[in-house]
């Protein structure tokens, strides 16, 4: 009886410590994935922002630029660029639409991003664009992938549409949560006109009146190591209208703000985290640690049990000096095939 | 040799039990029915 229960208790050892590893590095990769139906707004405001009045062509400070931040996960894309990548991929539709004060349009921008489910690294199908501009990104947007790293990552810019590194800045703490800072400054640069623009102004209006569009940012994440979400973001943001083949004319200032998330929205998105991140934990460290431990535990019961087992009969030879016990003579005629 | 046999038992269920939810996988989801918002809402 001893011995069976020692076996099973073997086999559970093995099955525990065997479960760590693979839940670990098997399933974390394949189950932690962000869901290909994803759906999120962001408000983010400017207060006391610079913005250019289209009409007069001068810049104006107005007390509040708000940007609303759309992200749609397009599962029926997500499924034929699986089809055809045979990848678990996302897509994001998004869209960012900014207005003033007033709740005009000021532009309105939007991207598809294709990226892989677990490791977040763009997935060139599917139609991925700016602006409806065809694009080609490498690094990351939005999302840090999970189990972040303290090292720089390359970072998709919508308005240049290029990608650049992002500094790791160190460890803060940002409402309770030990996250991750990142920075990124992309200097002067010049960048494409929003199709859409207030009072019916297209890229080509802007251009027929010899002006182009320069941005510098100094872009600023504060990422939740475990999720990878971005639990809080700024961006100090510059945008100029510079007159085309005349660098002596003065450029006028299309935007300046210090844009910022709204804090009934930081706060969402702390709330948010917080859970998603005892799931990926879960995977990643809980369970992992807790099954070795088990399965050490039971192995070392096994042990002690076999041991015990083992001893048993030895313990009974030793109490009566290690001799055999006499057979009784019927005993001795029965086990020697004799009769009576 | 039993306890041979019971080793591979508890390594083979450890394996089936990996590979069957890893096959599951996660939940597809649908296409959020919300749109893309150009106007910011009261509250998230």
């Amino acid at each position: 009886m001893r011995r069976r229960a020692s076996l099973v208790l073997l086999a559970l050892a093995v099955f525990c410590t065997a479960l760590s590893p693979l839940l670990r590095w098997y399933a974390f990769p394949r189950l932690a994935k962000v869901p290909a139906g994803h759906y999120q707004a962001v408000v983010l405001e400017a207060k006391d922002a610079t913005l250019i009045d289209y009409a007069t062509l001068e810049p104006r400070r107005v007390p509040k630029v708000t940007m609303v931040q759309t992200v749609k996960g397009n599962v029926e894309q997500a499924r034929r660029v699986k089809a055809a990548t045979g990848r678990d991929v996302v897509v994001w539709d998004t869209l960012t639409h900014a207005a003033g004060p007033d709740g005009a349009m000021v532009s309105r921008i939007p991207e598809r991003y294709v990226f892989d489910a677990h490791s977040q690294q763009p997935v060139h199908a599917g139609g991925e664009h700016v602006d409806d501009t065809p694009v080609r990104r490498d690094g990351i947007e939005f999302k840090w992938p999970f189990l972040v790293e303290k090292r720089d990552y390359r970072y998709f810019g919508m308005m240049t549409r290029t990608s650049a590194p992002i500094h790791y800045k160190g460890t803060r703490t940002f409402r309770g949560l030990d996250v991750y800072y990142f920075e990124q400054t992309i200097p002067w640069t010049e960048v494409p006109l929003p199709r859409q623009l207030p009072l019916g102004i297209t890229p080509d209006t802007v251009r027929q009146l010899g002006l182009e569009r320069w941005y510098t940012t100094r872009r600023m994440f504060w990422v939740d190591p475990v999720t990878g979400a971005p639990v809080n973001g700024e961006e100090i943001h510059r945008e100029e209208m510079r007159w085309t083949g005349h660098p002596e004319k003065k450029p006028i200032t299309a935007f300046a703000g210090h844009v910022k998330i709204r804090p009934d929205y930081v706060a969402h998105t702390v709330a948010t985290v917080k859970g998603q991140r005892q799931l990926v934990l879960l995977l990643t460290r809980h369970l992992p640690l807790g099954l070795l431990a088990l399965g050490l535990a039971l192995l070392a019961a096994a042990l002690v049990l076999e041991a015990r087992d083992r001893r048993a009969p030895a313990t009974e030879v030793a109490h009566d000096g290690g001799k055999p016990e006499r057979p009784t003579p019927g005993e001795g005629a029965l086990s020697r095939g004799g009769s009576p | 040799m039993r306890a041979l046999a019971a080793a591979a038992a508890g390594l083979a269920a450890a394996l089936a039990l990996v590979l069957a939810v890893t096959a599951l996988g996660p939940p597809g989801g649908e296409t959020s029915p919300e749109p893309l918002l150009s106007s910011p809402p009261a509250h998230p």
